[in-house]
């Protein structure tokens, strides 16, 4: 089967500094990979290269066969959306028009009853259909970031590139928020896959089928959770050691943080 | 219960019907300012009657309608749509709500262009003359809107340094409110420095430029601006998705949505800067009601720049028509000028407005 995205040697840099190089992966179709590294890693830097807010220094992007750097914007945003860390705003829309923007790729101008028909279906997928008509800056972190994704997901694309998603988010809505994305991703119909940079590394390994560890400016190690979160991997790119319980049938792997090394701990 | 579907539709619909209201008040009060005025022989009936063909004007009466009142309300309209639609633009595409048609430097420029008319006498049209003799524009006479061409000419420059800026890569949206704040203080020194060599008759018809007002373009010049407005205007709209994805969420989000912020900008400001520079050019300084009318309509309609848009210009229109007329009248025969109105009455109105929106705390 095709791989939804093809990243080949990509590499970027801001001016002289590179943020990283030779990074490449791809992703098949209804997969979710998880991007984990330490602040500064270039995880956002990543994401936001594969989605042309940023244009790598070398390589190439290929989604679904075509080449990133040669669609045209609009195109593109029917294949890929994009969730950032966070959107704060000074001119609100109501929650149904901020999910509506995820047709735009699809609108020239007037709104058609499909389009009126996806948004307020993917409302109710995210359980937003209270606040439909509530203005976006009214809502809590939470409900805005279930915002978003629903306007992702309104775009219909193919790939999801998701930039710590969970981060403003309290434990609940983690899970929710998780949980909705690897429901979108394992459902037949849609055969679409994610990418999600996130720190949590037990969420990774709780819902990504692969994780993509960015350490020091190269791609350290790419493979399932079991085979990337190996006591060395995580005290070599995290600086911590850990202990790990394997999966089992009901449960996935478990990462114990346990402490930072005492060299580094006490300063002298 | 209704489906958020209906609700949505049925949202939409509501918001046509606020314009449409809005649009009828400007009408209805355009109708009532062609009534206004000093002349004894034209009531506001009469003058209803002669609008609507029942009665027979007089020439007098006819040209008093026609050739001096009927101007003004037309330019007051114009005037409110561009200057109001420019400000919901600008707003949106530089995702700041401080922002005006006049924070770019425009009016600046245009100050610059007509102290260098009024003071020395420079005019662009001199040197466009020789150009325009050889060709089949020689009937053409600059001469009787010197100051206007200058004023046109020299806010045309802030629209050349957008475009060159444009061409930058990655320069952002506060960038252009920089460089905007930085043109408004170069100019003005100059006009400062010119006012210095200026003998105090040239200061005062300077100064009474910048007054802002809606008589000075006849009925000829007026139906020109008024159709490069009505031009221009769907151009704007056009703009509405990218801008709605432009302000909610800035540059990264709206390239999510395919948008090309970058382009758009450029774009949207040129289109701004032009709509303000045509009308400012005329009329000399009128800024309160690019600030003011897209944020009451915010307030009334939402951010939805395909309802926002349409809407902040009939608001933009009802504004500066209605300062006008309370201008003409409320001290008449003396008028008081349009833009010292706007600010008089809108000032307050607005800031009222804002704050009853934000309720109290505590």
């Amino acid at each position: 089967m095709n791989s939804i995205l093809e990243a080949k040697n990509l590499s970027f840099s801001w001016g002289e500094s590179p943020v990283f190089t030779e990074v490449g992966f791809d992703i098949q179709p209804r997969q979710i990979v998880a991007i984990v590294g330490v602040n500064g890693a270039g995880k956002s830097t990543l994401m936001k290269c594969l989605n042309r807010i940023l244009a790598p220094s070398s390589g190439s992007v290929v989604i679904n066969s075509k080449d990133v750097s040669k669609m045209p914007l609009l195109e593109l945003a029917k294949q890929v959306s994009y969730v950032p860390q966070s959107v704060s705003t000074s001119f609100p829309l109501d929650v149904y028009d901020v999910v509506m923007l995820g047709r735009r790729p699809y609108i020239s101008w007037r709104i058609s009853d499909g389009d009126r028909a996806f948004v307020s279906d993917t409302i109710s997928l995210f359980d937003l259909e209270d606040f439909a008509f509530r203005r976006f800056d009214q809502l809590s972190g939470g409900e805005r970031q279930r915002v978003i994704i629903a306007k992702a997901v309104a775009q219909n694309p193919s790939l999801f590139l998701l930039d710590e998603p969970t981060s403003d988010l309290d434990l609940k809505n983690q899970i929710m928020v998780m949980k909705s994305i690897r429901k979108l991703v394992d459902n037949k119909e849609n055969n679409c896959s994610a990418l999600i940079a996130i720190h949590d590394l037990n969420m990774a390994a709780r819902f990504a089928d692969s994780i993509l560890m960015l350490h020091d400016g190269k791609m350290k190690a790419f493979g399932p959770p079991e085979e990337v979160f190996s006591k060395k991997n995580i005290s070599e790119v995290f600086g911590v050691t850990s202990e790990l319980i394997s999966s089992t049938d009901s449960a996935p792997m478990r990462i114990h943080i346990l402490d930072i090394p005492n060299d580094e701990s006490a300063g002298n | 219960m209704e489906s958020i579907t209906e609700r949505h539709v049925q949202n939409g619909h509501v918001q046509i019907v606020i314009m449409l209201a809005i649009a009828s008040a400007t009408i209805l009060m355009g109708l009532f300012a062609m009534g206004v005025g000093s002349s004894v022989q034209l009531d506001k009936v009469l003058t209803l009657k002669i609008i609507l063909g029942i009665s027979e004007a007089d020439s007098l009466q006819s040209d008093i309608i026609w050739q001096l009142r009927f101007p003004r309300i037309l330019m007051a309209i114009t005037c409110g749509v561009a200057l109001a639609t420019a400000g919901a633009l600008m707003q949106g595409c530089l995702g700041n709500p401080l922002v005006s048609p006049l924070t770019l430097g425009v009016a600046s420029g245009a100050s610059l262009g007509a102290a260098l008319a009024i003071v020395f006498g420079l005019h662009v049209t001199d040197f466009l003359d020789p150009l325009l003799n050889s060709g089949p524009l020689e009937k053409l006479d600059f001469g009787s809107i010197g100051i206007v061409v200058n004023a046109f000419f020299f806010s045309l420059i802030v629209v050349a340094i957008i475009i060159q800026l444009g061409r930058m890569r990655s320069i952002s949206a506060e960038s252009y409110i920089l460089v905007g704040i930085a043109i408004t203080f170069i100019c003005g020194a100059i006009v400062s420095t010119i006012q210095y060599f200026a003998s105090d008759a040239e200061i005062s018809q300077l100064t009474h430029w910048s007054f802002g007002s809606l008589s000075r373009p006849d009925l000829g010049q007026t139906i020109w601006i008024a159709a490069l407005i009505t031009a221009l205007m769907p151009v704007a709209i056009v703009f509405a998705w990218d801008l709605n994805s432009m302000a909610l969420g800035g540059d990264d989000f709206a390239i999510s949505t395919g948008v090309d912020p970058q382009i758009t900008r450029v774009g949207i400001l040129v289109l701004s800067a032009g709509m303000t520079s045509i009308v400012i050019a005329f009329t000399g300084l009128i800024g309160f009601v690019g600030l003011a009318a897209p944020h009451m309509t915010r307030l009334v309609i939402g951010n939805d720049y395909r309802k926002l848009l349409p809407c902040s210009a009939v608001t933009g229109a009802f504004l500066v028509l209605l300062a006008d007329t309370i201008g003409r009248t409320i001290f008449a025969p003396i008028i008081i000028p349009v833009g010292v109105m706007l600010s008089v009455i809108g000032g307050p109105f607005f800031m009222y407005l804002l704050l009853a929106n934000r309720g109290v705390s505590h």
